[in-house]
């Protein structure tokens, strides 16, 4: 292969992209769920992977079957588990929980195709929920955003916790 | 074998009254009770460790907790499965920090003991500083647990050198089991991996909703249900034709439908998978079973293993503390069903049953809060009220255990906390009552026994 390293992303959309993962952040904080679904492309693939604790030196093969995730969600998932938080009925988050995101470490980089990018970022999690209990989650993400149009959209996100054991009793917070 | 802790005995039965249907909160929250739980139910019950599909292999490890003690499950060479503390004879560090793998040594890492996977002690860093008669060998292994058993494919393990036969553990209860383990020929594996979540709860409040809560489903999974089923609210229950079934602690509450859970797992395919197969499912397992697998219906086996049959998420709940349990769950499939039904399998598990599914993500809250409003010092001395249905009990002519008929019961959750006291009450595992008398005492493999009428 011939592959020669990509130039960076021109200025502008490094600034547009790292300001879209902000506003996507303060949507999900102000409960703006259908404004974060139009974020997403509609081949959106969403995943949070499964982790196990293994010694360094094992060898052993990851699982031939099942998921090796916590979840992988398509569009039609965000949007079902999105009609759920809407429905009225959830009563574990009537009266609204307070959750704030706070996204860092954001690196733009470029792709093989014009209109994508990947990027890293970190998402701190604060969640004080109804009955008064604060957890703060941390997670790694590695999105790929695509330009359509004037806007950036969500095209996929891995999502990678940083708990070996999730320190929650539900997830029903977007990552 | 006895492990007992010194200067306690408090009368457990003042803690409910099971004829009336009441419990007393304290059970949900207090110290010195759950310490007695780790001694009188942990340490002297079959314990579920693993499913052998995890450890196919010699040398294939995990690790999980026995009550609070941390163990090793472990392949040997010979095919056999041991248990052993997962802690050093020497300083009692842990041996092994990885949750699963293959290896052929645990090492210590304070001082290098090290141990094969039998837990046999094999040497030390700088072992000269040993003078012979310092150490014995071979009575510094890694403690074995007293028992190991294997029922289709669940192992379980027991401290307790005087417990029944696992076989005899289970009972009557078989003949449930064999729904999930035996519905076809081949048995059944775990796949994926385990999640972990912590809860702050009492262990207890997750055994109790899937041994006989069918009840909450329609109102806690309100949403879930909607956003899955367009909208629509949880179905009515068919009261007369839906039951509890109880067995020494162990319990199932299920629908003689066939497809409520099925359905609530959403992929049609995998309800198409068992249409196929429930002709055969009845050849093996009798007409009765193969009406009752698929339906809504969920089961706890005592003390702190539960499932769905149908939706198949399995997951045991780990006590860590009066108020905390850690929740460790896996996917449960037939082995000999294709791998794109299995794929289907694990993603209907995981939106629905997963962290981040439709229903799983509406208990872990209620049981939380159960757990710390339990624990207000007025507040913990006023009665639960656990009487629902407590005039229905039946006698019936197949299902064994103790049957009360209709799905919205807590019939199951009362055999279960009838069991924890006489655990709790009793010193002797023979002068503890079983209930009920077994049935199916005599028999060997309940699978080819479509029920009671048959004997």
């Amino acid at each position: 292969m011939l592959d020669r390293p990509l130039a960076p992303p021109p200025v502008e959309v490094i600034v547009a992209v790292t300001q879209a993962l902000h506003r996507e952040a303060r949507l999900l904080d102000n409960e703006d769920l259908d404004g974060w679904l139009a974020m997403l492309g509609k081949d959106v693939s969403y995943r949070l992977e499964l982790k196990s604790r293994r010694f360094r030196a094992d060898r052993s093969p990851p699982f031939p079957l099942g998921p090796g995730v916590i979840f992988n969600e398509d569009l039609g998932r965000l949007k079902m588990r999105v009609d759920r938080l809407k429905s009225g009925f959830v009563w574990a988050e009537d009266p609204p929980n307070y959750i704030r995101r706070a996204v860092s470490n954001v690196e733009v980089l470029a792709t093989r195709a014009d209109n994508e990018v990947r990027v890293h970022s970190v998402l701190g999690m604060h969640r004080n929920r109804i009955d008064g209990t604060t957890r703060l989650l941390t997670a790694g993400r590695t999105d790929l955003w695509r330009s359509e149009g004037s806007a950036w959209l969500l095209a996929a996100r891995e999502i990678v916790l940083d708990h070996s054991v999730l320190p929650d009793s539900n997830l029903n917070a977007f990552f | 074998m006895r492990f007992e802790r010194i200067g306690r005995e408090p009368d457990y039965s003042r803690y409910m009254d099971l004829k009336e249907g009441w419990l007393d909160r304290r059970i949900f929250s207090d110290a010195d009770i759950y310490e007695e739980e780790l001694y009188r139910i942990f340490a002297r019950s079959w314990l579920f460790v693993a499913h052998e599909s995890q450890i196919p292999n010699s040398g294939d490890f995990l690790t999980t907790h026995m009550g609070e003690d941390a163990v090793i499950v472990a392949r040997q060479p010979d095919g056999s499965i041991r248990v052993m503390l997962n802690s050093c004879p020497h300083r009692g560090n842990k041996v092994c920090f990885a949750d699963a793998g293959n290896t052929r040594r645990f090492v210590c890492n304070y001082h290098g003991w090290a141990f094969d996977t039998a837990g046999d002690l094999k040497g030390m860093h700088e072992e000269y500083c040993y003078d012979a008669g310092d150490i014995d060998f071979k009575n510094h292994g890694l403690k074995n647990v007293a028992k190991v058993g294997n029922y289709k494919g669940l192992v379980f393990a027991t401290f307790n050198s005087d417990a029944p036969s696992l076989e005899a553990w289970l009972g009557d209860f078989r003949w449930y089991l064999d729904m999930i383990l035996d519905n076809e020929e081949g048995g059944t594996e775990f796949i994926g991996g385990c999640i972990k979540s912590v809860i702050s709860a009492n262990w207890k409040f997750g055994v109790e909703n899937f041994i006989g809560d069918a009840y909450h489903a329609g109102w806690t999974h309100d949403s879930g249900t909607r956003s899955m089923n367009n909208g629509q609210p949880f179905p009515p229950i068919d009261m007369d034709n839906s039951y509890h079934a109880s067995v020494n602690g162990h319990g199932w509450e299920f629908g003689t439908e066939g497809v409520g859970d099925l359905f609530l797992l959403g992929r049609p395919k995998v309800m198409d998978y068992y249409n196929k197969i429930r002709p055969k499912m009845a050849e093996r397992l009798g007409e009765m079973r193969s009406k009752i697998f698929g339906s809504v219906a969920s089961a706890s086996i005592f003390p702190n293993v539960s499932f769905l049959p149908g939706i198949s998420t399995f997951r045991q709940w780990q006590p860590k503390g009066p108020m905390q349990f850690e929740l460790k769950t896996w996917v449960i499939v037939n082995k000999n069903m294709p791998d794109d039904i299995k794929e289907e399998v694990t993603k209907g598990v995981m939106q629905t049953f997963g962290p981040g599914g439709t229903f799983e993500m509406d208990d872990g809250e209620n049981w939380e809060n159960c757990t710390t409003v339990n624990r207000g010092v007025v507040t913990r001395h006023e009665r639960l009220h656990y009487r629902c249905g407590i005039g229905r009990q039946i006698e019936h002519d197949t299902l064994p255990g103790i049957v009360y008929r209709g799905q919205y019961n807590d019939a199951n959750q009362r055999g279960f906390y009838q069991r924890w006291l006489d655990m709790m009450t009793h010193d002797e595992f023979g002068k503890m009552p079983a209930r009920p008398e077994p049935q199916l005492g005599n028999v060997g493999e309940t699978r080819d026994l479509p029920g009671l009428f048959a004997l």
